[in-house]
């Protein structure tokens, strides 16, 4: 039977396939309007490229944003569960995963069996999240790897605000249009100190100071996980796949209930 | 009956004559629960015919000594009590507080105070014939009564009450007290009565005592006290302290609990986590907040800053000095006081005692001093290895939070102590 994990999130739902504990294949599709369809098309794709049945043997467990809304999932677990699971199977040492996904930004604390110890979380405002940083690389005109290559050439970020988006941008504004403006490294590396400095004030809140690990799509931002390490002075554990972490814990999960019903 | 537009004090009247009505007719409903409305409904009737009567209103802050208002005959109107039983019984408090913040009072002031000011301002409770307030505990209230004074345009006694507890302390709120006695007695022409105060402490040092021995009962696995029922503690102590009916009923709930624990029968069907409560739960979702409690097998066992009284006893012959004395010994008093080894300390002592999973701290925005407790208290909790979800929420405002939003952390915290 194969265990597959589904994670909704706000703008991509991701999904993973594992058989016996192996990962098979993981898929990123783009969220749509219905629960349902947003998990069924991840699935179907992950389950092509594993190379599966038509209609196999399968056990879903979802998580995220509507997770608990798709028909044909046998359960439905919290994205912490899943984060602290699927980073676990990832690197059992890591001790705390940073989330930073689309709309949220979270750090969760787990102890050495992968089981969520305490979580912190940000969700009421974009600041610190992949949207607002979406919105700075499109406001400067940049990809996200050249945000992050021109963010190394910085000696010291500029002063923006971790507290609010909106503010936020007004400041990027400012700085691009002041004279003499001020250099795009510096604002880009004041972007990513303010994405920090929120992380870092999640990670003294609930205690996680040391094997950490990142997850989310903004993991992929190399500069700011080179930031977030230098702010944190650790060096950051970054998973093969930041993105499915919580679809793998979701897989994982589906595992072990895999197992309990073989032994029963 | 009063005519006032959008009457908040007949709608908390008639929704209590309602529930009354659903209880009384369902016999699984305990007998203490529908003591508890009826005392509600006494009290809200009582508050919303006073003027007919021609009876004299004294507005008062939370942790005031109504014990003296009560001994006097006079008519008691609990001000951040009833912005919370309007909230708790109409749904909603949006239309007083939008009239606190047409006042010009920022969204970051304590909900309850708020929306207690824009009630008054808006004509939606009665306006008193005098307010007493006083620093005890909550510094909200310092400020609030001098507002409550001008938009009501009544005579006001601030009581002030000293931070330690040293004996020359003790004297000194005492003089304090007779001076709000005076006061009370040149606006209202009637004398306090002594006698009666002696009464009403006596009996409030045996409504201490009950609830002492209430909660020792509620250390049995399973508890046999609701979920949440220690919202009805609280509601006693804060409107009805010292009065037979109050007795009545928490004699009446140990007997309750006695009988259950005999035949083994929890508050929940299937206890699954036992939790410590830290401050105030959103009172427009308590309705919620059952239902997903006993859905998961949740119940509040114990509340350090609620329901754990402190030590020491009243002296009914000394009754001022009682008073004194309650003011150090309620429960919140450790949350407002110093927080040092005693105030932490109880809240260990109260996650050992009563096998605590796990603790439920309902951070509301307004409340900026228990806000700051939170990190102090989830460390101090970590010590003995009790996770603590925090809940940013607020007591009666809407706007804070959703109850998708506290579902979702609620049900991840659950997983989170099942999966330990």
């Amino acid at each position: 039977m194969l265990a597959i994990g589904i994670d909704i999130g706000s703008l991509t739902t991701k999904a993973v396939v594992m058989n016996d504990g192996q990962l098979l294949a993981s898929e990123v599709s783009n969220t749509l309007d219905e629960a349902d369809a947003s998990a069924s098309v991840a699935m179907t794709k992950a389950l092509e490229k594993a190379g599966a049945d038509d209609n196999p043997e399968k056990y879903v467990i979802t998580t995220g944003n509507g997770g608990k809304e798709v028909s044909f999932a046998d359960g439905s677990k919290a994205i912490t569960t899943c984060l602290a699971r699927g980073i676990y199977w990832y690197a059992p040492d890591t001790r705390a995963v940073i989330d930073i996904g689309a709309e949220s930004s979270s750090v969760v604390k787990i102890n050495n069996r992968g089981r969520v110890i305490d979580w912190a979380n940000h969700d009421k405002c974009a600041s610190g999240t992949g949207l607002f940083l979406q919105q700075m690389a499109k406001l400067m005109k940049l990809s996200f790897e050249e945000m992050s290559e021109l963010s190394r050439r910085a000696e010291k970020g500029a002063e923006i605000t971790g507290t609010c988006a909106v503010f936020a941008e007004s400041e990027v504004i400012s700085h691009v249009h002041r004279v003499p403006p001020t250099p795009l490294p510096e604002i880009i590396l004041g972007i990513y100190l303010s994405v920090s400095t929120r992380i870092k004030t999640m990670c003294k809140r609930i205690g996680a100071g040391e094997c950490l690990a990142v997850s989310g799509g903004v993991a992929l931002h190399a500069g700011l996980v080179e930031t977030l390490e230098k702010e944190l002075k650790q060096r950051i554990y970054v998973p093969q796949n930041p993105v499915c972490v919580a679809a793998m814990g979701a897989a994982v999960l589906a595992g072990e209930e895999i197992k309990k019903e073989l032994q029963q | 009956m009063t005519e006032l537009s959008n009457n908040k004090i007949q709608a908390i009247v008639r929704a209590c004559r309602i529930i009354l009505r659903m209880i009384e007719a369902d016999p699984d409903t305990r007998e203490s629960q529908k003591m508890y409305y009826r005392m509600l409904l006494q009290y809200y009737t009582r508050l919303r015919d006073a003027r007919e009567n021609g009876q004299f209103i004294v507005a008062h802050t939370v942790f005031f000594p109504a014990e003296i208002i009560l001994a006097m005959g006079l008519v008691p109107m609990h001000t951040e009590t009833t912005t919370w039983m309007t909230s708790l019984f109409t749904g909603e408090c949006s239309d007083i507080l939008a009239a606190g913040s047409s006042m010009g009072m920022a969204t970051e002031i304590c909900a309850p105070h708020r929306g207690m000011a824009g009630a008054f301002a808006n004509g939606a409770i009665p306006k008193p014939d005098v307010m007493v307030w006083s620093n005890m505990v909550c510094d909200n209230t310092a400020k609030s009564g001098e507002l409550v004074m001008d938009i009501c345009d009544c005579p006001g006694f601030f009581l002030d009450r000293p931070f330690k507890d040293s004996d020359l302390e003790k004297a000194y709120m005492a003089d304090e007290l007779r001076d709000m006695i005076t006061f009370l007695e040149k606006q209202s022409g009637k004398k306090m009565d002594y006698d009666r105060l002696s009464e009403i402490v006596e009996r409030t040092d045996r409504q201490i005592k009950l609830t002492r021995e209430i909660n020792e009962l509620r250390k049995n696995v399973p508890t046999p006290f609701s979920p949440l029922g220690f919202l009805e503690l609280l509601t006693i102590d804060y409107l009805f302290p010292g009065q037979p009916e109050s007795v009545e009923y928490l004699e009446t709930l140990k007997k309750e609990m006695e009988k259950a624990i005999l035949g083994k029968k929890g508050a929940v069907p299937n206890e699954r986590f036992r939790l410590m409560t830290l401050f105030i739960p959103p009172m427009y979702l308590m309705a919620f907040l059952e239902r997903i409690s006993i859905r998961s097998g949740a119940v509040s066992v114990i509340e350090p800053f609620f329901t754990f009284w402190g030590e020491g006893t009243l002296d009914a012959s000394r009754p001022i000095e009682a008073v004194v004395e309650k003011s150090y010994m309620i429960p919140e008093a450790r949350m407002y006081g110093p927080l040092g080894e005693s105030a932490l300390g109880a809240i260990k002592k109260c996650a050992r005692e009563w096998r605590v999973d796990g603790a439920v701290y309902y951070a509301d925005v307004g409340c900026r001093h228990s806000c700051a407790t939170i990190k102090l208290f989830k460390d101090t909790l970590a010590d003995v290895d009790v996770p603590v979800l925090t809940l940013d929420c607020d007591v009666v405002d809407q706007t804070v939070t959703s109850e998708d939003e506290v579902k979702e952390k609620l049900e991840r915290f659950f997983e989170l102590l099942e999966d330990r």
